[in-house]
């Protein structure tokens, strides 16, 4: 579904150049609900950023769905993330002047293809995410995890490949939290969905089937539930206490 | 079930939600038109074209206000408009982000700005007209009116507008495109909140700026008389650039304002922390927009002090002038004598004392001349013999009229000036007069001024001993002599006689003398006897009429001009009308122009960190507190810019006016204290806007 390969990235500011990525592996299968963590500076949002074709890396490759990334032209990245990819972010980035449907819709509307059967997709992921009460509201109407399940199902509408979120439950209290992140398991579970998620938070990371460790532009290590959450977790906490060490 | 169905809608609808941000550019352009149109189309009008002399200094100055206020203009609509797309950065990001490929964003976002920049810049072309129109009419109404106050306009002013349009909207699709080539969405996204630091330089930079601004000023200032001096030469347009130090000391002076402000921190470190530090992370937008303040307040003032420099010169003339009647004539016009001076003046109660009139005679007169290279600016001094016309009166005729002896040696002359000696030209080098009808040439050399302010005028006048005066008026005929005359009333005078005298007065002058004082006979005999043709007599000599006696163009440059006191002193601003309105407008379009930009970069602190007071609100931040943070931010776009333009502009006038003869005449000291009352004014109108606009962020923030 999804491979990363020796990916290299670095910024520059000024005449300095600061490597952020420094050769990453790993891939992600159909219907895997992954989550990358590390402490900041570690290049989380980057890779992620490489992945989105949101930003351009200088070294490697990114396959999704068997398509390759680098070398493409605009307009078929621009393709590749309307059609392949989902977001969610952090700060949620629903336009203000549109309503929650109009919202989880705009992936279609960028498409030219807003039809009946569109509709209805977005009033079933709107009720499967248990938001089809503010699908008329505006953004400023409503809370934090509210948003961020209108952006989860935003990311749904087009069925993609793989669902790229960044941070999802940064902004949110915890019930919210929790709330979305099981959204990302209905999504999979119903679905078939893929997730690769970006995240801070270990009680997130623990829904996961795999959390993969980042550390100053490496992987650090790779961790796999095999038990309950509950012992992911901690088996997360340990593996993040040992790397910061 | 949603309205939404294609792109175009979704964008029609973001659109409208957006409005406030659209309304403000949209507003910001259709100022910066209005007011560029509204000023080109009276700097162009033939009511302005006709009263300022082409290349004149009042010309000048008008032009180089313009100039200010267009750079002004043109820096806010460019702010205007990155303020609109910084705003619409957030919008285009996620759209990007979810898979909506350049292609797919640029026509909306084309038609967008196409839209909102051609509406706002044709809307504001088209105000600009009645704008101006109705300023005028009020100038008209409330201040002075004269026939040649009566508004027309010339398309020509157009060019500039439309010029402005195309670069208006043409920024807009350069900016539109700018943003759809980014590659970075991420970048595109953050856009709006993304700090703008300027470049820290130490805390020297503000003196620096100020030293720089000192000697860019003289310099300015100064050049074009060194190149006179040294060179000979006329200073050439691009001498301006020395100027340019003012701009960089202006660029340093704000950024010194912004990064360390002008108090010093040492005691209180934390003390107004908040508010210097949202200027200094917005400081490439802050600084641009003090310069672009300060430059417009300058202008304005500069546009206003026109009017007391002139005015009260004018009016300290006037209260002083010896006689309450002078005037004078060629000896073959058909002029009212004393008799009928006194039988008009018994029609109106009054009685005349003090009469006195005697005769001159015009001669020419030898002087070095200024002979201008052709295709150059480069000239030549030569002595030139009959260089120009120049009223000669005897010793006795002096005595008369002055009650001064002027004592001159026969083989001599001594030239006239006034009390003040501003009025030294260059009659103080001529070897001989010459009889212009028999040719007879008088050898004589310069021996001192006297000084008589009623007799000093532009054409100038000179005394001869009184025997050579006999010698050299021998053969003149009657239009190479005349007469002057002065005498008081008895009494309180009367507007209505002074009135129908002048009518009077003028309407006894034949064709032959409907002149302009810069018509120079002897200079036309000599160039006709040349083979050449006077250029006072090709059209490049603008013309005085009898048909407008009451026109700006004949009461200023008339040849015979007679000074009436109480007629110069009712009259002065009617002949001066368009002059000073003119001037007047420009200060009010370029204090408008500043307030509007001060106005609205205050609007955008309170759009762009809003959520800092949201933040600081959380964090327990009283209401007082808030407040003083929104007045410090505010206090800064307004108090520096109008410190600093006004103050400069003020010193650079005092320069001026020192630097014209080297000293300082009381009645320019009036004038530069009627100046400072008029700075005052403009403070207070200053703050007023300054305290509306506190007021409105406060509104806004809901503090």
């Amino acid at each position: 579904m999804l491979y990363v390969k020796d990916l290299y990235k670095s910024y520059e500011v000024g005449k300095n150049k600061y490597p952020v990525l420094k050769g990453i592996d790993f891939h992600v299968e159909q219907g895997e609900f992954v989550a990358v963590m590390g402490p900041s500076g570690s290049g989380k949002t980057t890779l992620l950023n490489c992945i989105s074709c949101y930003i351009p890396f200088e070294k490697g490759s990114i396959t999704v769905g068997g398509v390759k990334l680098a070398g493409q032209n605009e307009e078929t990245l621009a393709n590749i993330r309307n059609t392949k990819l989902g977001f969610v972010f952090q700060d949620f980035m629903l336009l203000d002047g549109l309503t929650i449907r109009e919202n989880i819709l705009i992936p279609r509307i960028v498409q030219g293809e807003v039809n009946k059967e569109a509709e209805q997709l977005a009033d079933q992921l709107a009720t499967m995410f248990g938001i089809s009460h503010i699908l008329n509201k505006y953004p400023a109407e409503i809370s934090g995890g509210e948003k961020q399940r209108a952006a989860v199902a935003r990311s749904l509408i087009n069925n993609p490949l793989i669902i790229l979120a960044d941070e999802p439950t940064g902004n949110l209290d915890s019930k919210s939290s929790r709330t979305v992140i099981e959204t990302f398991g209905n999504a999979k579970a119903k679905m078939n969905a893929t997730i690769f998620m970006v995240t801070h938070d270990s009680f997130a990371a623990s829904f996961c089937d795999r959390v993969v460790l980042l550390k100053d532009g490496n992987i650090y290590r790779q961790l796999e539930k095999s038990g309950n959450r509950s012992e992911f977790q901690d088996e997360l906490l340990d593996a993040l206490k040992e790397m910061s060490e | 079930m949603t309205h939404v169905m294609n792109m175009k809608q979704m964008e029609q609808k973001l659109q409208k939600a957006d409005r406030k941000q659209s309304l403000l550019y949209l507003f910001c352009n259709f100022m910066a038109l209005m007011i560029i149109s509204a000023y080109s189309a009276l700097m162009f009008s033939p009511t302005v074209q006709t009263i300022f002399p082409e290349g004149g200094d009042s010309a000048k100055q008008m032009y180089m206000i313009f100039v200010m206020t267009l750079i002004g203009c043109v820096v806010f609509t460019i702010y205007a408009l990155g303020l609109f797309f910084r705003h619409k950065s957030g919008q285009l990001g996620i759209l990007m982000a979810l898979g909506a490929s350049r292609r797919r964003l640029a026509p909306g976002l084309f038609r967008e700005v196409l839209v909102l920049s051609s509406t706002s810049a044709v809307a504001g072309i088209v105000a600009g007209f009645p704008f101006v129109w109705i300023i005028w009419q009020g100038f008209r109404l409330i201040l002075v009116d004269s026939s040649e106050m009566v508004l027309s306009f010339d398309l020509k002013c157009l060019f500039v507008s439309v010029l402005f349009f195309l670069l208006v909207v043409g920024f807009a699709c350069l900016m539109a495109w700018r943003y759809l080539r980014k590659t970075n969405i991420m970048e595109v996204i953050r856009e709006e909140h993304i700090n703008e630091p300027v470049k820290e330089l130490g805390r020297w930079c503000g003196p620096v700026g100020l030293v720089l601004i000192l000697i860019g000023a003289v310099m300015g200032y100064g050049t074009p008389f060194l190149c006179d001096e040294w060179f000979h030469m006329y200073p050439p347009s691009w001498l301006s650039i020395f100027y340019a130090p003012v701009l960089v000391g202006l660029y340093m002076v704000m950024l010194h304002t912004v990064v360390h402000g002008w108090r010093s921190h040492r005691k209180n470190p934390y003390k107004n922390i908040v508010s210097r530090s949202m200027m200094k992370f917005q400081g490439r937008q802050t600084v641009n927009n003090l310069i672009v303040v300060t430059l417009l307040i300058a202008g304005a003032c500069f546009g206003i002090f026109y009017l007391p420099a002139n005015g009260v010169s004018a009016m300290v003339r006037y209260a002083n002038q010896a006689y309450d009647y002078f005037y004078h004539y060629r000896a073959d016009q058909n002029v009212p004598d004393q008799e009928a001076v006194e039988a008009l003046a018994g029609k109106y109660g009054l009685a005349l004392k003090d009469w006195n009139e005697c005769e001159y005679i015009t001669l020419g007169m030898g002087q070095v001349s200024i002979i201008q290279e052709e295709d150059s600016n480069h000239y030549t001094k030569e002595y030139v013999v009959m260089n120009k016309e120049e009223k000669v009166l005897s010793e006795d005729a002096y005595r008369v009229l002055t009650g001064q002896d002027a004592d001159v040696e026969p083989g001599t002359y001594m030239n006239i000036t006034d009390t003040d000696e501003t009025s030294l030209y260059t009659n103080n080098n001529a070897r001989e007069f010459t009889n212009m009808v028999t040719r007879k040439q008088l050898d004589t050399e310069f021996a001192g001024y006297l000084h008589n302010n009623l007799l000093s005028d532009q054409v100038g006048c000179s005394v001869l001993s009184n025997e050579d005066y006999a010698l050299i008026s021998e053969g003149l005929t009657d239009d190479w002599k005349g007469r002057f005359v002065q005498f008081n009333i008895d009494g309180k005078d009367n507007y209505q006689f002074a009135n129908e005298f002048y009518y009077l007065f003028v309407n006894s002058f034949d064709k032959s003398c409907e002149l302009p004082y810069y018509y120079d006979r002897v200079q036309k005999i000599r160039d006709n006897e040349a083979g050449e043709v006077y250029w006072g007599d090709t059209e490049d000599m603008t013309e005085v009429s009898f048909e407008k006696l009451d026109s700006f163009s004949f009461r200023v440059f008339w040849v015979y001009q007679p000074q009436f006191r109480i007629l110069s002193q009712n009259d002065f601003l009617r002949s001066v009308a368009v002059l000073f309105m003119m001037f007047l407008f420009i200060c009010i379009v370029c204090m408008l122009t500043a307030l509007v930009v001060c106005y609205t970069r205050c609007q955008t602190i309170a759009l762009n960190n809003s959520y800092i007071f949201d933040d600081l609100k959380k964090l327990g931040a009283s209401p007082e507190f808030l407040s003083k943070e929104v007045r410090s931010q505010c206090k800064n776009v307004f108090k520096v810019p109008t410190i600093i333009g006004m103050t400069a502009i003020y010193m650079f006038f005092i320069m001026i006016l020192y630097a014209n003869d080297g000293r300082m005449l009381w009645a320019e000291m009036l004038a530069l204290l009627v100046c400072l009352g008029i700075l005052g004014l403009l403070a207070v109108i200053v703050y007023a806007v300054y305290r509306v606009s506190v007021k409105t962020i406060k509104r806004q923030l809901g503090i």
